[in-house]
């Protein structure tokens, strides 16, 4: 059998991937070219004609200062909550690696979380913030408490606390495998030669675990980056829009205020940036990678 | 005697971990603990007090029954099961095939290919939002049918799955596995659904649960793509209870409870195919 | 062999799923009932939703049409539903609509009315460019609901609107209500489409000629600070903010809990409109309340007159997705909505809407909406500016509105928040 013709590797990559690709051209690939296309358009969303404009929509999105503020914003948010999720999640990862009572109970409750999908699970909070942490809170001081979501920077540290809730069980999943991955002769070996336990956890585990790093803050920064559906159904902007994240901005410009153009210039933007942070730092893990 | 130390040590540790692990989970669940409590009550007595146990109109039942004739629930249930299940299906075969060809054959075409799905997982949806209702919709007119949202579904999510099925590959499947098995005599497609797939039983059991429960929760796609009742999903059903100007809590909390039963019954059932799954996929 | 078999049957699988999904088409948009005509309609007043369906069921009993009524998503606009519906070339055949949306979609995709025999009975309807493009579904105005047992409770006596039309009167009977117990009688809805479109609307509305206010803010050339309308609304703006019992944190009041305790006579006025109802008569309430206008001290009349007309109009698709039997069994719909005695008795009993038609009897409306009547009957209605920039809600309304409602900007920056966002605005062609 000849495996290195032409023939042979395309029959092969049809046999293999033919349905995925076509599927993936189809569903991604397509849809993405023709967005693309919209933003050299000033369409409006709604009527039937798309006038071409050429770059007016770059333009735009560039001196639209409400874009750049979100955008500040959702680093600031993506910053604290990535570094947060990891931490929360690589902590319960240990705890729940460490041969505990209960350890197999603790690692289902961790991850239901992410059995509700984002919307809903917004909601729900909504009405913790407002009025079961209130009610709490009246209770203790018998005064009139202010939710957290009725200030500036309690909205965002409500958006916050709810990212942490909704990856950490996930992530730390992903940290247990890493946990468990590091062979138990390493650690007995550097326990032998003097290793305390928190010593072994930074010089051995940490090390030998880069690649759940690595997967862990891909998925958190990149999914931090692009949060929509949680932002909308938790605070929807409030207080004064002070909450609105970029991928809201960008949603609101495209279908609130009719700039569809522009909107999808911005979420575009939106996609390099997140695209390059995204690939910046998986290269530079791939990169510290310790081959066990 | 040091081991006696050593071992009260231990103890002592592992009983904080448990202490900080039960706080924890107790504010893990507590959103849980809210949606129970006011599941039965009435919507008044929600509003006025929410963390009564038991409101001033009393306990009540009937968010259960209102909610599932409102959402149509039996419908949308049917309507939810069959796309996540055969999405579900989908993506398994496709994206864990696709993997295949990747790890094992080192051609450009397969580079391409990967590359492009890790990028496409950063892409934001609302990019694709609109192109794709003008395509299959304004074009095509392949809306409102169950299979378009099962191809559509399918091709969201190959791109994460392949990627995690590309590394449990990677690890987990010994290449002298193959070559013996091709000495036997056995073509690809022999060898990949043969011996490979059945290797890779804990990622598939990840790749199910992530997907599935994806696919189970999605609102946006599905409220795009299935405009019409007869097709509502369950997440479509429940906005029924997001009054633009004001919210039916009570029947919110009902539906909630009802949605993620089947979910959770799915998860405790390939619970502990999980970590092992994760384990694979992670460590390349 | 084997190989190659196994990958043509996966191509063939593959095209034959393509085929299927190609060759099903139509069967969405032409009619799916055998019996008689299938219609959809969106329903953007989605507190009637139920009361909705329940008709459609009794309407295909007697008429043999089926209606499927589909709820307004509320994640994002109506506009932009129904903007996808049309991008995926699946619209519903009668669309109820916000009047500004008519103004953008009428030309495009609505089916001229004028022809319709109900057309004699209201003067509500939307014409764009020579077509009558929006069926105005109901009256709607808007003002200060009070709960008129709660201020008897205090007062002791019998409680008139008419005499707070003044700002200073009003004051005087918050400040009674406060030294008889009531702490804070006032809620002020802290959602933005209250303060933007609700609210501040009325600065515009309420002048002499709202299109040249309009017009000249967004030429930068208006100075807000110095107009009278302006002025005389934010005293009572502040007024309420001074009462509001949720001051401090103002911006995250609930609207369930703010109608809950007007409702229960815990607080004796909100700001809001009739389709407030349907959240009131969610709680323990009292028939003893109305509108009134909104107090301002004031030369012109306007404290006598609520601000409202027409509200949410509905719209026939004229494009080739929706058939001919389609448009007609949708203007029959329309026709019955207005002519038939069971059509009357949805939108008035039913759903308790103040008709839009001089035809229908109203005489068993809600108490809000009893008062709207009155209002309406009486010409005391400022009727409503429908061209406000798309993006007017979310800036003034959530940007600007809610901060000062949280008493987090001054009246100054306010003023000069507002005419910034006038001079970047894009403008509402009409």
């Amino acid at each position: 059998m000849k495996t290195n013709t032409m023939s042979y590797k395309f029959k092969q990559y049809l046999l293999f991937a033919g349905i995925s690709t076509i599927i993936f051209a189809c569903v991604v690939i397509i849809p993405f070219i023709y967005g693309l296309y919209l933003t050299f358009t000033s369409w409006d969303g709604v009527s039937r004609n798309k006038p071409f404009v050429g770059m007016a929509n770059y333009v735009n999105a560039f001196a639209d200062s409400g874009y750049w503020t979100s955008l500040g914003r959702t680093f600031i948010y993506s910053a604290i909550a990535v570094i947060l999720v990891n931490a929360v999640a690589f902590i319960i990862a240990y705890m729940v690696t460490s041969g505990i009572k209960g350890q197999n109970f603790f690692r289902a409750g961790f991850f239901v979380p992410n059995l509700i999908g984002g919307i809903v699970l917004g909601y729900v909070w909504k009405f913790v913030f407002n009025k079961a942490f209130v009610e709490l809170a009246n209770t203790i001081s018998s005064g009139h408490a202010k939710s957290l979501l009725a200030t500036e920077t309690g909205a965002i540290a409500a958006l916050i606390i709810v990212s942490v809730w909704q990856y950490a069980g996930y992530m730390m999943l992903i940290y247990v495998a890493g946990f468990m991955s590091v062979s138990e002769d390493v650690i007995e070996a550097a326990k032998i030669d003097g290793c305390t336990g928190t010593q072994s956890i930074i010089h051995i585990s940490i090390p030998l675990m880069t690649a759940s790093f690595v997967q862990c803050l891909f998925l958190t920064i990149t999914r931090c980056f692009m949060v929509y559906d949680v932002n909308l159904s938790l605070t929807n902007g409030d207080p004064y829009g002070s909450s609105a994240l970029a991928a809201m901005h960008v949603y609101n410009q495209a279908f609130i205020n009719k700039n569809y153009g522009t909107g999808q210039a911005e979420a575009l933007i939106l996609f390099v940036i997140c695209a390059i942070i995204g690939g910046l730092q998986v290269y530079v893990g791939k990169k510290g990678e310790v081959q066990a | 005697m040091e081991n006696e130390i050593a071992a009260r040590n231990k103890k002592i540790k592992h009983a904080i971990m448990i202490i900080i692990l039960a706080i924890l989970f107790v504010a893990f669940i507590f959103p849980f603990i809210m949606v129970i409590i006011n599941v039965f009550k009435v919507k008044s007595d929600i509003t006025a007090n929410p963390l009564a146990l038991i409101g001033r109109h009393g306990f009540t039942l009937e968010n259960f029954p209102n909610a599932i004739k409102k959402m149509n629930f039996f419908r949308s249930f049917g309507n939810s099961l069959v796309i996540t299940i055969f999405s579900t299906i989908g993506t398994i075969i496709l994206s864990s095939m696709t993997a295949y060809l990747i790890v094992r054959n080192n051609w450009k075409a397969n580079k391409i290919l990967f590359v492009t799905m890790i990028a496409s997982m950063v892409i934001p949806f609302q990019v694709l939002m609109v192109p794709l209702v003008s395509l299959y919709g304004g074009i095509f007119g392949v809306l409102n049918h169950r299979l378009t949202l099962i191809i559509m579904h399918i091709g969201f999510s190959l791109s994460m799955a392949t990627f995690m099925f590309h590394g449990s590959i990677h690890t987990n499947v010994p290449i002298s596995l193959e070559e013996a098995a091709t000495i036997d005599g056995c073509n690809k497609w022999q060898i990949f659904s043969q011996i490979v797939f059945p290797i890779l039983k804990p990622t598939i059991a990840t790749v199910a649960i992530i997907d599935a429960m994806a696919f189970w929760n999605d609102y946006l796609l599905p409220s795009l793509v299935l405009g019409r009742k007869e097709l509502y999903t369950i997440p479509i059903a429940t906005k029924v209870f997001y009054g633009t100007y004001s919210t039916d809590t009570g029947l919110i909390m009902a539906a909630l409870l009802l949605a993620m039963l089947p979910i959770l019954i799915l998860y405790l059932f390939l619970q502990r195919y999980i970590v092992e799954g994760i384990t694979a996929g992670a460590v390349k | 062999m084997k190989k190659k078999f196994l990958s043509l049957a996966v191509v063939a699988a593959m095209s034959a799923s393509l085929v299927a999904c190609g060759g099903s088409d139509g069967a969405s948009g032409s009619s799916s009932n055998g019996s008689g005509t299938s219609i959809t309609i969106l329903n953007s007043k989605t507190e009637i939703q139920t009361q909705f369906e329940e008709m459609a069921e009794q309407y295909e009993e007697a008429t043999g049409v089926h209606v499927e009524v589909y709820n307004a998503d509320t994640d994002t606009t109506v506009a932009s539903q129904v903007a996808t519906k049309y991008a995926s070339n699946d619209p519903y055949t009668l669309t109820m609509v916000d009047a500004k949306d008519i103004y953008s979609l009428a030309d495009d995709y609505a089916y001229d009315l004028s022809n319709e025999d109900w057309v004699g009975h209201t003067t509500l309807g939307i014409t764009v460019n020579d077509k009558l493009a929006g069926f105005p579904f109901c009256v709607e105005a808007r003002g200060i609901i009070y709960n008129a047992d709660a201020i008897e409770a205090i007062t002791g006596e019998k409680f008139d609107p008419a005499s707070v039309a003044t700002l200073d009167d009003f004051k005087a009977l918050l400040d009674k209500l406060v030294a008889g117990g009531m702490e804070k009688p006032v809620g002020v809805l802290s959602e933005y489409w209250s303060l933007g479109a609700h609210y501040f609307a009325e600065v515009y509305e309420q002048q002499p000629d709202p299109d040249a206010f309009v017009n000249s803010l967004l030429a930068g050339e208006e100075d807000l600070a110095s107009n009278e309308k302006f002025n005389e609304l934010m005293d009572t703006f502040d007024t309420l903010i001074a009462y509001n019992y949720a001051k401090g944190s103002a911006a995250n009041a609930d609207r369930e809990e703010t109608s809950m305790m007007l409702a229960e006579g815990q607080i004796a006025f909100m700001f809001g409109g009739n389709w407030d109802w349907s959240v009131l008569n969610q709680y323990d309430y009292t028939e003893n309340m109305g509108i009134m206008p909104v107090p301002e001290n004031t030369s012109d009349d306007t404290n006598t007159k609520l601000v409202g007309g027409g509200s949410k109009y509905i719209f026939v698709d004229s494009s080739d997705a929706t058939s001919d039997e389609q448009r007609q069994a949708a203007l029959d719909f329309l026709s019955w909505l207005v002519n038939d005695a069971e059509g009357n008795a949805f939108l008035t009993e039913q759903c308790a809407l103040v008709p839009a038609f001089d035809n229908i009897d109203a005489s068993a409306l809600d108490p809000l909406s009893l008062s709207v009547k009155s209002y309406a009957d009486a010409g005391k209605l400022i009727p409503n500016y429908n061209y406000l920039p798309d993006d007017h809600m979310t800036v003034v309304g959530q940007e600007i509105m809610q901060k000062y409602l949280d008493e987090a900007m001054t009246r100054p920056e306010l003023v000069t928040a507002v005419q910034d966002y006038f001079k970047t605005a894009t403008p509402i062609q009409h």
